[in-house]
């Protein structure tokens, strides 16, 4: 039992990893990112395709998470545009009009081009045995992994300037325009440092099981799920969601199988919007 | 004195629709001038017409000698046009310094001493200074709202209704605070439906109806005038 209880952690760990970018991108950006998947997968495949190419891991994985931050250069740059130009409900309408395509097209050129790419990394050994616990080494790299991005992202909002820029924007855009920000450029900041967060949790799932081009709707789900139960402006509140949305995934994968775990997911999710829209951890951002 | 800001012929509104039409008006350096009218004159588009927050449709804003008009609003606080509006827009799940502190995001490196300026000036604030903003009395975020305004370090402070919700006590004593920042020499353009302050407190006045500039003149001689007393101050 505990050591589902240590995947299911993991796991969660993980996919707040995902989702936290969706968090970021819609309370900075007003813009609900459906392609956030793809973009994981694009960190995944870019990966694999540099490590073909005979770079070494220390070089193909910042490589790959590069690639996918500057595929989201080029999105916020140039796609989002005319959803940026839009307020409120109408940018959003746009914004997911355009991700959803966006991730059409990315899923379909990744499929055409690069079927046969898949992303698998493997760790020296296989498990270890902690006090009588036998826990995968996979399991504690990517809790490392995760665990340190998310440190490294609440030093940079708790205790930079630009970082608290951020906070102020998702909190008050207009309030930070009048302290004379300017919210599209930190906008571009940070859909950039999201897409790269989702490529690094697409090396991280690689860790467990191979990454392909057919895996965006999957990650874009899971983050969606946890970003809406979290509470969609709050980041505290994803890591908490990815959190409890992990474990009971693992539980419920164990006890009842996939399928079913997912409408469980799914029923957390409608749930939580009949009873608190805000999210169930809106009060901790 | 030389002129600091100066609008003419301003046509302003939103989505193509002129609220404001035709104002001309100007606050000259060191002076505190109030716009007074009625709810829904148009004080506040004129306001963030000067802002950047609402486009001006027609005529020309000067600031400092330069076109003011076609600068991007972020630019423009950089100028020294800081604007707080009656909503505060202030961040809740933030504490009063960070409040404080973002305000001086356009002049960062001298923060220090402004900060000590409007710590001495709203000494509740320093009192305050770990809570979050959103926990805050009214009076006590109006007082927010108008520190992180100063610590962007103004040229012209823009203030809209800074009475808004507050009770009597706090507005007289925003009232006596502006005053302090007027001697100070800060230049103070204010919208305000609370006539008898706002006359009490400016130079100069102009009086806004239906989106016009009806009146304007001193606001000592805008006190007597018959009409205004009428219309404003509920003297019959």
């Amino acid at each position: 039992m505990i050591a589902i209880l240590i995947d299911g952690i993991v796991q969660g760990l993980q996919l707040s990893l995902m989702a936290v970018g969706v968090t970021l991108i819609f309370g900075l950006g007003g813009v609900l990112n459906l392609a956030h998947g793809q973009f994981a997968v694009v960190g995944g495949i870019a990966t694999a395709l540099f490590l073909e190419a005979g770079l070494s891991i220390w070089l193909a994985c910042p490589l790959g998470i590069l690639s996918a931050g500057l595929l989201g250069l080029i999105v916020d740059r140039t796609l989002l545009v005319p959803a940026y130009r839009l307020h409120g409900e109408e940018r959003l309408l746009l914004g997911l009009l355009i991700t959803l395509g966006l991730s059409f097209v990315i899923s379909g050129f990744l499929d055409y081009k690069y079927a046969d790419v898949a992303l698998t990394l493997h760790l020296p050994t296989a498990s270890v045995n902690l006090g009588g616990i036998v826990v995968r080494t996979s399991s504690i790299a990517v809790a490392l992994i995760s665990i340190s991005a998310f440190v490294l992202l609440f030093a940079f909002l708790k205790g930079t300037l630009v970082g608290k820029v951020v906070r102020s924007i998702i909190q008050n855009e207009r309030g930070a325009e009048l302290c004379g920000i300017h919210p599209a450029r930190i906008r571009t900041l940070i859909v950039v440092l999201s897409t790269m967060m989702a490529g690094l949790a697409a090396i991280a799932q690689a860790l467990f099981t191979s990454v392909d081009s057919e895996m965006g709707g999957g990650f874009t789900e899971f983050a969606l799920i946890i970003a809406v139960v979290g509470g969609v402006r709050s980041i505290n509140g994803t890591l908490a969601a990815g959190l409890l949305l992990g474990i009971v995934n693992a539980f419920a994968s164990y006890l009842i199988g996939a399928y079913f775990t997912l409408l469980i997911l799914l029923a957390i999710v409608m749930a939580t919007l009949l009873i608190r829209p805000q999210g169930l951890f809106a009060r901790l951002t | 004195m030389s002129e600091l800001l100066g609008l003419s012929g301003i046509d302003a509104g939103y989505g193509g629709v002129a609220v404001v039409r035709d104002a001309s008006l100007e606050v000259a350096q060191g002076e505190a001038v109030a716009i007074i009218g009625p709810n829904g004159a148009g004080k506040t588009t004129l306001l963030k017409a000067i802002a950047g927050f609402v486009r001006a449709l027609r005529g020309e804003i000067h600031f400092a000698g330069r076109r003011l008009d076609t600068v991007r609003r972020h630019d423009r606080v950089r100028a020294g046009v800081v604007y707080v509006p009656a909503e505060r827009d202030l961040f809740p799940q933030m504490t009063v310094m960070e409040n404080l502190e973002l305000g001086a995001y356009t002049h960062f490196k001298t923060r220090a001493q402004r900060l000590e300026f409007v710590l001495q000036l709203f000494p509740r604030l320093q009192e305050r200074r770990k809570q979050m903003a959103g926990t805050l009395s009214g009076g006590e975020q109006q007082m927010l709202a108008v520190g992180r305004g100063l610590m962007a370090n103004p040229r012209i402070l823009l203030l809209d209704e800074p009475s808004t919700g507050l009770s009597p006590f706090f507005v007289s004593e925003m009232y006596r605070q502006l005053d302090c920042l007027k001697q100070e020499g800060l230049t103070i353009l204010l919208a305000e439906q609370q006539v008898p302050h706002a006359l009490g407190f400016s130079d100069r006045a102009y009086v806004l109806e239906n989106g016009h500039v009806c009146k304007s003149g001193r606001s000592a001689d805008l006190l007597g005038d018959p009409i205004i007393q009428e219309c404003y101050l509920g003297v019959a």
